[in-house]
C-alpha cells in the first residue's frame, strides 16, 4: 500500500529525518497489510460500536466543584504565562 | 511488625536487589514513612484499622500521585508533576496501602517488553537477560521480585496480564468500567483498565475490592450490583464450565507452554470441572482489530503532548513549536502507533480500517457473549512463549505485537481476564489464562484460587543474586 509519509505527519505533528522516514517507509506497510486482514470477516449485519459498555449520558448536579491547590499547580506548571493566563505562540499571525 | 517497621524492610530490600532488576523508577521513602507513622498511630489508639493498613504497594508510571512525577515511561513527561490523585490510588490510600514508588514501562504503555521505556531496561527477576514483559513490566517484577505484595499496572492489550505471566504471578484485567481510569494518563480510551499484581487470587480479590466501583470522574465507571469480592471466592472447581478454543493452541507456539497449560486444564477435570470444547473463529482477527482500535485512540489521546501547557515548551512559532516538542519527547514506537493511528483516521482510510475495527470488534464481543452462554470460563495460554532475551524482538514490530495475541481479545471484547503462574518452560514462568463474561470476576475469582489450592507455582520465589 502506498502511504503518504508526508501527509500523514503532518496530520500527526511530527516530523522525521530522511533516515527515519525511510524506516517508517520500510515498517508501516507491513503493519497496514498486517491490519487489512479485518476485509475478511464479513460484518455486514453488524451494528459497529465504539464503546462496549451501555452507560449513557452520566450528568451530574450542576454545582461548581473547585480545588484551589489544582488549579495553581496546573498554572504553576505552565511553561509560559502571564500572569495567571498561558501564553503561547500566535494562531492567527496575518 | 509496626508498619513503619515493613516499610523500612521494603526500602532497604529494594535499594539492595532493585539495581540489578530496575523495576523502580522512583521511590517514595519519606511519604510512604508519614503514612507508615499515621497506620502505627491508628493501631497505638486501638482504632480499627482499614483493609490494607500497612500494605506497600507499587503503582505504575502513568498514574497520577499528586505532588510526585508520573512520566508515563516518556521523556515528554520526565518532569511532569501530577496535579491531582488517580482514584484508585487515592483509594488505595484510603485503605491505608502505602505507596512505596512508581514502576517502569513502556513509553506511554505502547510495547510488551518495558524496552520503550525512554529511562531505563527492566530485568525480568527470573532471568536478568530477559524481558520482563510489559507494558507494566516494572509492576510486574516489583512483585515477581519479592519487593512488594502487590502493584498495580494498567492493560489495553494484555499489559497486565502478559508480564504476569513472563514474572510468574498473578495480573487481572477487570471488565471495562469496573475499576476508575481518573488520572490514569490514557493509551486507548475503550480498552485501558487498570488491575493489580500479587502472588495470590485471593489477594489480586482484596486489592480490587479496594480500587472498583463507580467514580463520578470516570463516565465509563460503573455502578456495581454485586461488592465483596474477596469473601465471594470460596475455592472450587464444583459446577464450572470451562471451554478450551481450538484458536488457543496455535502453530509457532512453545510446545512446553503447550503442555503445561494443557495440564493445568487436566487439573480442573480431575477437580471436576466440566471440560468444553469451544470455537471462537474470530479470534485471530483480534490482534488486528487491535492494532487499528488502539493506535487510532493512541494518535487522538496523545494530541494533548505538545509543550503548550506542560512538559517543556520548544521555541518557535506555532506548528515549529508543536512538530519540535513532539520529535524530542516521543520515542520511535509511540510515533510509529501516532502516524499509524493517524492513518488509520485520515480521509479515504477511515471506513476501511476504523470502521472496520469498531464492526469487528462488535463481532468478537458478539462471538464471546455466545461462548458464554455454553461456558463459565475460557481457559487458555496468557502468553505463546516465556520471557525472550533483552533486545530480540526490539527491532521486529509484528513479532512483539505477537506477544499478546491470547490477551488482546479481552480488552476488545470488555471482559476480565487472569493469568496465574501455571508452571515453568526452559526454566522461566508460563501463566494460565482465565476468563469470564463481563463483571463475573467471582467466578474467575473462584476457578482461578481454586487452581492455586490445587497446585503450588505461586509458592516459588526467584533468586536474585
Amino acid at each position: 500500500m502506498d502511504i503518504d509519509l508526508t501527509h500523514i505527519a503532518k496530520l500527526s505533528k511530527l516530523k522525521f529525518s530522511e533516515e527515519e522516514k525511510a524506516k517508517l517507509a520500510a515498517e508501516l506497510p507491513g503493519i497496514i497489510d498486517y491490519i487489512a486482514k479485518l476485509q475478511e470477516v464479513n460484518t455486514n449485519d453488524i451494528d459497529a460500536r465504539a464503546y462496549l459498555t451501555d452507560a449513557v449520558n452520566v450528568f451530574r448536579p450542576d454545582e461548581p466543584v473547585s480545588d484551589e491547590t489544582i488549579r495553581q499547580a496546573v498554572v504553576d506548571a505552565f511553561p509560559k504565562k502571564m500572569g495567571d493566563a498561558l501564553e503561547v505562540p500566535g494562531v492567527f499571525n496575518d | 511488625m509496626t508498619a513503619t517497621e515493613i516499610v523500612e524492610a521494603t526500602l532497604a530490600d529494594i535499594k539492595e536487589r532493585d539495581g540489578a532488576i530496575g523495576a523502580f523508577l522512583e521511590i517514595y521513602p519519606e511519604d510512604a514513612l508519614a503514612q507508615a507513622a499515621k497506620i502505627d498511630e491508628m493501631k497505638k489508639n486501638g482504632d480499627p484499622l482499614p483493609p490494607l493498613a500497612g500494605v506497600p504497594v507499587a503503582i505504575k508510571d502513568n498514574m497520577l500521585y499528586k505532588g510526585h512525577i508520573a512520566s508515563s515511561g516518556s521523556k515528554m513527561l520526565a518532569e511532569y508533576t501530577s496535579v491531582y490523585t488517580a482514584t484508585v490510588v487515592e483509594r488505595l490510600i484510603k485503605a491505608g496501602a502505602i505507596i512505596i514508588g512508581r514502576t517502569n514501562m513502556d513509553e506511554f504503555a505502547m510495547g510488551s517488553s518495558t524496552e520503550t521505556s525512554a529511562f531505563q531496561k527492566t530485568k525480568n527477576p527470573w532471568d536478568k537477560k530477559k524481558v520482563p514483559g510489559g507494558s507494566s513490566g516494572g509492576s510486574a517484577a516489583a512483585v515477581g521480585a519479592g519487593f512488594v505484595p502487590a502493584s498495580l499496572g494498567s492493560d489495553t492489550g494484555g499489559s497486565i496480564r502478559q508480564p504476569a505471566a513472563l514474572c510468574g504471578v498473578v495480573g487481572m484485567k477487570p471488565t471495562y468500567g469496573r475499576v476508575s481510569r481518573y488520572g490514569l494518563t490514557a493509551l486507548s480510551s475503550s480498552l485501558d483498565q487498570i488491575g493489580p499484581f500479587t502472588h495470590t487470587v485471593e489477594d489480586a480479590a482484596i486489592i480490587l475490592e479496594v480500587i472498583e466501583g463507580k467514580d463520578i470522574h470516570d463516565a465509563t465507571s460503573v455502578d456495581l450490583t454485586e461488592t465483596t469480592v474477596g469473601e465471594l471466592i470460596t475455592p472450587s472447581f464444583e459446577g464450572l464450565r470451562v471451554g478450551v478454543p481450538s484458536e488457543y493452541f496455535i502453530d509457532g507456539m512453545d510446545e512446553d507452554v503447550r503442555k503445561l497449560v494443557l495440564d493445568a486444564i487436566d487439573v480442573f477435570r480431575k477437580g471436576g470441572a466440566e471440560i468444553i470444547d469451544i470455537h471462537l473463529p474470530l479470534n485471530p482477527y483480534a490482534l488486528p482489530t487491535y492494532y487499528i482500535i488502539q493506535p487510532a485512540e493512541a494518535s487522538s489521546n496523545l494530541a494533548r503532548f505538545d509543550g503548550m501547557r506542560y512538559g517543556t515548551r520548544a521555541p518557535g512559532e506555532l506548528e515549529a513549536s508543536y512538530v519540535a516538542a513532539r520529535g524530542a519527547g516521543f520515542g520511535p514506537e509511540v510515533k510509529r502507533r501516532i502516524m499509524l493511528g493517524s492513518f488509520i483516521l485520515s480521509a479515504g482510510y477511515y471506513d476501511a480500517f476504523y470502521k472496520k475495527g469498531l464492526a469487528v470488534r462488535t463481532a468478537i464481543r458478539k462471538e464471546l457473549d455466545d461462548a458464554f452462554k455454553k461456558v463459565d470460563i475460557i481457559i487458555g495460554p496468557t502468553s505463546p512463549s516465556v520471557a525472550w532475551n533483552l533486545g530480540e524482538r526490539f527491532d521486529d514490530p509484528i513479532a512483539m505485537y505477537l506477544a499478546d495475541i491470547f490477551t488482546t481479545a479481552g480488552n476488545i471484547a470488555g471482559i476480565p481476564g487472569i493469568s496465574v503462574p501455571c508452571g515453568f518452560a526452559h526454566d522461566l514462568p508460563v501463566g494460565l489464562q482465565l476468563q469470564a463474561k463481563p463483571f463475573a470476576e467471582a467466578t474467575m475469582f473462584r476457578a482461578a484460587a481454586a487452581y492455586q489450592h490445587a497446585t503450588t507455582w505461586q509458592k516459588y520465589y526467584p533468586e536474585i543474586a
